[in-house]
C-alpha cells in the first residue's frame, strides 16, 4: 500500500514535471519562431521596401511610404557608395561611405542607427530605425557546433529535467517519510496509552494473585489457582513490553544503545538471569561456548538480552520441564552467531546449511515475542533464522565488531 | 526499628496493595495521592524511602524527587507504567535508587526495596550464618567447630559477592570483576582456587560442597539452605 502510493505519487509528480518541462520547450520554440522570422520585428521586410523604388531615369520614384513608419528612413548607395536616393534621412549621416563604412554597419548600426541593408542590381538600400529602437547582433557559429547544437540542448534539456525529476523524488520521499512519521508517533502513542493503562490493573491482578498464591490460610487448590492467574498475568505483561517494543523498533523509535560486548560473558550474564528469574525450574539450561574466544559484538546489550529472554522463554513455554536447553554462539565468517535451541530430543549440532530455516525476517514467525527477535536481529544489521522441527532452533547472525 | 515508607501513586486501588505488601514486609507505611500530598506526608511522617510514580495529577515523580531530595536525602525508588528507555534513564539520571515498573511481583518489589535501604543505611549484620558455619564480617573470619579461621581479602571478597546474591547464580564473570576489577581473561584459574580454599573454610565437606555451589558453564551460587 505504501509503496503503490509512492509510485503513484512518484508518476505524478514526474507527469507535472515533463508537462511543465515540454510547455516550456514549445514556448521558447514558439517564441523564436515569431520573433525571428527575416526581420518580421522591423515592421516590413527590407526586400518589400525595396520593391517599391523604382529608378526613373532622373531620379527615383518611392512609393513605399506606408511600409516605413514615421520614425524610420531609407537611403540608396550606389556601386561607390554615394548616397543616390534618401527618404527621411537624419542630416548628420554623411552622402558618401567607404567600403570600410559599410562592412561596418551592414553587421552593426550607422551611427548607432540600426540598419538593415538589401543589394540590388543598381546600389545597396539602407532602411535605418530609431537610435536604440533595435537590437542587433552578429552571430558566428562553426557548422560543426552548428549540427552538434540540437544534440546539446537535448541533451541540457534532459539534464534539467533529470535534476527536476530527482528533486521531486527528494520531495516525495521527504513528504511521505513525514507523513509515515506523523502516523508512526499516533500510532505509538495509542499503544503507549493503551500498555500504560493496562499495567496498573495488571500490577493490581498478578500483585494480589502472588500474594494469594503464598497464603497459609489458602487450601492447596486455591493456591494453584491464584499462581495460574499469576503466571497468566506475567504472560500478559510480557506481550505487552513486546508489543512496545515491536511497535517502537518497527517505526524506528527505538535507539540503539550500542556498546561492546563480549559474547561469552554477555551469554553467561543472560542464562544466569533467566535461571535466577526462576523461569526455567525443571529445565536444564546449558550454555554452548567454543574453546577459542569469540570476537566482540557492537550492541544495545538490553534488547539483545530481550532477543534471547524472549528464546529462551519461547522454550520453556512450549516443553515440559526435564527438556534440555542450550544457549550457544559461535564465529562464522564475519559474523557472530548466538543460537537458542531447546525442546525434546538431544540439542543436535548446528545444522550444516540454512536449508531448514522458515524465513530470515521473522515474518512467519508466531507470536510477538518471536517477531521481535527478528526486528532486534534486523535493526542490528543482522538476522534471525527459525529452524523448523524438533528440538526448537533459533540463530541470531550478527555482524562481529572489526576491532 | 521499622522502616518507614512513603508510597506516592495517583491510583488508590494499587497504592493499597503495595501498602498491604509492604505493612507485611514489616514496613510502616504513609499514602500520597499527589504531589502536594506526598510533600505534606514527607513532613508529618518522615519517611526513610519514597516509590515515586512518575505521573501525578499535579505534576510529575521527575520533579517532585529533585523536591524531596533538596529537603533531605533518602532513597527514592520510581514505581511506574512508563516503560521507555527515555523515562527510565532520565529517572536513573536524577538520582533515582530505582527503576521499577509495574506491573511487578511483591517478591521483586521487596527485594528491591530491601536492596536499596541496606545499601543507603549500611543494613549490615556483623554475623552471618551459613549452616554451622558463622561469618564475622567484621573481622573477616569465619567459625566452625569452636576454631576461628581467617579469611584472605580475595576470599573474603568472594564471600561478600556470593552472600550478597545468595540463591542466585553469579557468573565467573562477575566474581572476576569484584576480585579484580577487571574482565575474566587469565583469571579462571586462579578464581577456581580461590573457590576451593573457600570451600575448604566454610563447607564441613568441600569434596562435596552443600553451599557454595558450582553452576557449570555459568559460575557460583550460594545456596541459602544446604543442598541435601
Amino acid at each position: 500500500m505504501k509503496l503503490r502510493s509512492l509510485l503513484k505519487a512518484a508518476l505524478l509528480v514526474a507527469g507535472s514535471a515533463l508537462l511543465i518541462a515540454a510547455v516550456s520547450l514549445l514556448g521558447i520554440i514558439f517564441f523564436l519562431y515569431h520573433n525571428s522570422g527575416g526581420g518580421q520585428d522591423w515592421s516590413a521586410p527590407v526586400s518589400a521596401i525595396s520593391e517599391t523604388l523604382t529608378p526613373t531615369g532622373a531620379g527615383y520614384a518611392f512609393t513605399g511610404e506606408a511600409l516605413l513608419e514615421e520614425d524610420r528612413w531609407a537611403m540608396l548607395l550606389d556601386r561607390e557608395g554615394r548616397v543616390v536616393w534618401s527618404f527621411r534621412k537624419p542630416e548628420e549621416l554623411p552622402g558618401q561611405y567607404t567600403v570600410a563604412d559599410v562592412a561596418a554597419f551592414t553587421r552593426w548600426y550607422l551611427e548607432d542607427y540600426p540598419v538593415q541593408c538589401w543589394v540590388r542590381e543598381d546600389g545597396l538600400l539602407v532602411v535605418g530605425s530609431p537610435k536604440g529602437s533595435i537590437w542587433k547582433h552578429d552571430i558566428a557559429m562553426d557548422t560543426e557546433t552548428l549540427l552538434q547544437t540540437p544534440f546539446w540542448f537535448l541533451g541540457i534539456f534532459l539534464l534539467a529535467l533529470g535534476g527536476v525529476l530527482g528533486l521531486a523524488w527528494l520531495a516525495v520521499r521527504r513528504w511521505f517519510r513525514q507523513d509515515q512519521r506523523v502516523r508512526d508517533a499516533a500510532r505509538s502513542g495509542w499503544i503507549n496509552g493503551v500498555s500504560h493503562d493496562i499495567r496498573t490493573p495488571l500490577a493490581l491482578v498478578m500483585g494480589y494473585a502472588a500474594q494469594l498464591e503464598t497464603a497459609s490460610d489458602l487450601p492447596p487448590q486455591r493456591q494453584r489457582q491464584a499462581a495460574a492467574i499469576r503466571a497468566q498475568s506475567q504472560v500478559i505483561r510480557d506481550l505487552v513490553n513486546d508489543l512496545n517494543l515491536t511497535m517502537r523498533l518497527d517505526c524506528e523509535m527505538q535507539p540503539l544503545r550500542r556498546e561492546t560486548i563480549q559474547p561469552e560473558a554477555f551469554l553467561r550474564q543472560t542464562a544466569a538471569d533467566f535461571l535466577n528469574g526462576g523461569l526455567a525450574e525443571g529445565f536444564d539450561l546449558e550454555l554452548d561456548l567454543p574453546q577459542t574466544p569469540l570476537p566482540a559484538l557492537e550492541a544495545d546489550p538490553f534488547l539483545l538480552r530481550r532477543a534471547l529472554n524472549n528464546l529462551l522463554t519461547n522454550c520453556v513455554r512450549h516443553n515440559s520441564p526435564g527438556c534440555p536447553l542450550c544457549l550457544g554462539a559461535r564465529a562464522e565468517g564475519g559474523q557472530l552467531v548466538l543460537w537458542v535451541a531447546g525442546g525434546a530430543g538431544k540439542i543436535p549440532p548446528p545444522p550444516a546449511s540454512p536449508a531448514p530455516a522458515l524465513e530470515p525476517d521473522g515474518s512467519a514467525a508466531h507470536g510477538t515475542g518471536l517477531r521481535l527477535v527478528a526486528q532486534i536481529a534486523a535493526a542490528h544489521g543482522g538476522r534471525a533464522r527459525f529452524y523448523s522441527g524438533e528440538p526448537f532452533r533459533c540463530e541470531l547472525r550478527l555482524p562481529a565488531s572489526k576491532t | 526499628m521499622a522502616y518507614r515508607i512513603l508510597i506516592v501513586d495517583d491510583e488508590p486501588a494499587l497504592q493499597s496493595m503495595v501498602g498491604e505488601i509492604l505493612a507485611q514486609a514489616g514496613y510502616a507505611t504513609a499514602a500520597a495521592l499527589s504531589c502536594r500530598q506526598a510533600l505534606e506526608q514527607f513532613r508529618t511522617f518522615a519517611p526513610d524511602a519514597v516509590l515515586l510514580d512518575v505521573m501525578l495529577p499535579d505534576g510529575d515523580g521527575f520533579t517532585l524527587l529533585g523536591q524531596l531530595r533538596q529537603a533531605r536525602d533518602l532513597p527514592v525508588l520510581f514505581l511506574s507504567a512508563r516503560d521507555e528507555d527515555e523515562a527510565r534513564l532520565h529517572g536513573l539520571g536524577l538520582g533515582a535508587d530505582d527503576y521499577i515498573t509495574k506491573p511487578f511481583l511483591p517478591q521483586e518489589l521487596l527485594l528491591r526495596l530491601r536492596a536499596v535501604l541496606r545499601r543507603v543505611y549500611r543494613e549490615e549484620p556483623q554475623t552471618s550464618r551459613l549452616g554451622e558455619t558463622e561469618i564475622d564480617w567484621g573481622k573477616g573470619r569465619v567459625r566452625r567447630g569452636g576454631g576461628e579461621i581467617p579469611l584472605t581479602a580475595k576470599e573474603f571478597a568472594l564471600l561478600k559477592k556470593l552472600w550478597e546474591a545468595r540463591g542466585n547464580i553469579v557468573t565467573i564473570d562477575a566474581l572476576c570483576a569484584a576480585l579484580w576489577e577487571g574482565p575474566l581473561v587469565g583469571y579462571e584459574n586462579t578464581l577456581m582456587v580461590h573457590i576451593r580454599r573457600l570451600r575448604e573454610k566454610i563447607e564441613p565437606d568441600p569434596s562435596h560442597p552443600r553451599y557454595l555451589l558450582t553452576v557449570r558453564g555459568l559460575g557460583y551460587r550460594l545456596q541459602r539452605e544446604a543442598r541435601p
